[in-house]
């Protein structure tokens, strides 16, 4: 394998996990409240751009990360509150309020932290280059952590919904909306809690890419992008289909940007238009 | 509404010649706002055909009025190729563009129509954005020159202008007015209605629904031909999701039902972008929170509220006293009498 191959493969594999943590959220969300929070991606930025003023005041890298989250997660549950509860019910409405607000944070992060292109520095710990041994490829450690950190994430994901009770009544909500609520099960804080979970995972997203990416003004708009790619070619509601969309997704981009830059994004048509003529609701999607 | 049919025929002859009269007793500046307003009125009228016959939202609707706008760029700055030719293949890239997209967006409903129109209008501005050797990336690409129409340049006359995109914004009008009334348009509002009832009846309803996605593409291409033209650059700010998301909010503030509150809507928005981009860079952050507001508190917008208040004022001349309407605040509902 030459070099740009490996490369490209390991960056694609960093992207998925990184847009697996954007899309999971995203999933989530969507598959129990049929909404489609397109204020995602400007969580995910302003995530990022909380990581960056944290780790200037104290320095750690763990604590923007989880500040990123936190704050996120207080700014979905906000959103959720005061804003989605209005229109509840009416999908479409909610989903316009969502990219309102998503306007309205992108601008905002505009105002608070400039238009300067900005990322979040490596901590002094993982800082440095890491030869693979099998490959013989000198790699940044950062990045293999950031790796490994993503895919930590996702199992803990994993096991908090399979295993926690809170998770079996999320996927069961998933599953069948009304018979948990018939169950006498408190779905308006179950609405909440997922929403608080997906900002929080979004603003952490923003704090991981914020590191091995740049943060700039319309980073907002590209992550929303790339994670509505993967949960389309995934399926809705699906989070196997979460994993292989976000590989699909994050593979084909990171190769499509070293072989063909001017059309890094727009080759993601390809995928998208392939499985949509071919399973209208995505490879892991059920029908609504 | 009260008026007679003569009358009606009467007040659109007014208006019409009152549109024709504005170069000759209106100021320059007065004459190219209206020239804006017209081209963005017919990218909000081909959101609002979407939205009023399919029940859909769009957010790529700019897509296809960025693609026109961009051949146009492109054979006359590059190819040199005379006038109508760059116009016309652009409107006609656009509509296969359409025809392509439309194929996968047609059985999307609701959200995930808006989702992936969403997506797809992305793709584009990435393209525009990043495939720099030929859209000159974000700076984008600049001396268009308008034609020369009849001999008269309409790059130096902004009055001939106006006339030549008064009558071609007519003619939209007029196209898309048509095609509600007639057979197709009532059989889209069958299918907006109820999808299965009209399949069942034996109608086309997956052929009706991808016409009217190309109809409306098509509408929205003759705007971005007017565009490029009048501005005489265009960049990937023309098909970003800003354009998108503001071509929404005319619609929603005009009332995404009729074609008058598409104009109305872009009228508003367009003067509020004036007013604010003197005395503010927050242009983002107001429009923001000015579709947060309508969204929330006036869906049906400012050709809803007009409405509401003439039926009102109608009802009490008739002294009948029944509150009009009465229809849920939902937009994208309407009662099809």
């Amino acid at each position: 394998m030459s070099l740009l191959v490996t490369m490209s493969l390991l960056n694609g594999l960093t992207l998925a996990a990184l847009l697996f943590i954007t899309a999971s959220g995203l999933t989530l969300s969507f598959s129990l409240m049929r909404v489609v929070n397109l204020t995602h991606g400007a969580l995910y930025m302003a995530g990022g751009f909380i990581g960056v003023s944290v780790i200037k005041v104290t320095g750690s890298w763990l604590l923007a990360l989880l500040a990123g989250g936190v704050v996120m997660a207080i700014l979905a549950l906000l959103e959720e509150k005061f804003l989605l509860r209005w229109a509840r019910g009416n999908d479409l409405i909610e989903t316009l309020i969502s990219l309102s607000v998503a306007i309205i944070i992108g601008d905002l992060v505009l105002v608070i932290w400039g238009g300067y292109p900005k990322t979040i520095e490596i901590p002094a710990m993982l800082s440095g280059a890491w030869t693979i041994p099998v490959i013989n490829l000198v790699y940044p450690i950062f990045r293999i952590f950031m790796l490994g950190l993503s895919i930590l994430i996702i199992i803990t994901l994993w096991l908090f919904l399979k295993k926690t009770n809170l998770g079996v009544t999320i996927r069961a909500g998933v599953d069948n909306f009304e018979m948990v609520s018939s169950l006498g099960i408190n779905v308006r804080r179950l609405f909440t809690i997922v929403f608080c979970l997906s900002g929080f995972l979004a603003g952490v997203a923003g704090v991981v890419g914020g590191t091995f990416m740049m943060l700039v003004v319309g980073e907002d708009w590209r992550i929303l992008t790339l994670t509505l790619i993967v949960i389309i070619i995934g399926g809705m509601g699906s989070l196997v289909g979460t994993v292989v969309g976000a590989l699909i997704t994050g593979l084909i981009y990171s190769f499509a940007t070293a072989y063909i830059p001017e059309f890094s994004l727009f080759i993601l048509f390809l995928p998208v238009a392939i499985i949509l003529s071919i399973r209208p609701h995505g490879l892991f999607g059920t029908k609504a | 509404m009260l008026l007679s049919n003569s009358s009606k025929i009467f007040v659109v002859l007014a208006s019409l010649a009152l549109l024709i009269a504005v170069p000759w007793i209106a100021s320059d500046y007065f004459v190219m706002m209206c020239i804006r307003v017209m081209y963005f009125g017919m990218l909000t009228l081909s959101l609002c055909f979407l939205a009023g016959e399919l029940g859909v939202v769009s957010l790529m609707q700019a897509s296809f009025f960025g693609i026109s706008g961009y051949f146009i760029a492109i054979l006359q700055t590059r190819y040199q190729i005379p006038f109508p030719i760059p116009a016309l293949v652009g409107i006609g890239v656009a509509v296969l563009f359409a025809a392509l997209t439309g194929l996968l967006v047609i059985r999307a409903r609701g959200i995930y129509f808006l989702m992936l129109t969403l997506v797809l209008g992305q793709l584009i501005w990435a393209l525009a954005s990043q495939w720099a050797t030929v859209t000159r990336g974000d700076s984008g690409i600049t001396d268009i020159f308008a034609p020369v129409i009849f001999g008269i340049s309409t790059e130096k006359s902004k009055g001939a202008f106006y006339l030549f995109e008064l009558f071609f914004f007519c003619a939209v009008i007029y196209f898309l007015a048509t095609l509600k009334r007639s057979p197709f348009g009532l059989m889209l509002r069958g299918v907006r209605d109820s999808e299965s009832r009209m399949a069942m009846l034996g109608y086309p309803v997956s052929l009706l629904r991808y016409m009217a996605f190309i109809f409306a593409a098509f509408v929205a291409s003759i705007g971005g031909v007017f565009f490029a033209y009048f501005t005489g650059l265009i960049n990937p700010h023309s098909v970003s999701l800003t354009t998108n998301v503001e071509t929404l909010l005319s619609a929603i503030l005009g009332g995404i039902q009729t074609l008058f509150g598409a104009i109305l809507g872009t009228a508003i928005l367009k003067v509020l972008d004036l007013v604010l981009s003197g005395i503010t860079q927050r242009y983002l952050l107001i429009m923001g929170i000015l579709f947060l507001l309508t969204i929330m508190f006036a869906p049906k917008g400012a050709a809803g509220a007009l409405k509401r208040l003439w039926e009102g004022f109608a009802s009490r001349k008739m002294g009948s006293g029944a509150p009009a309407g009465g229809a849920s605040d939902d937009p994208f509902y309407e009662d099809t009498k």
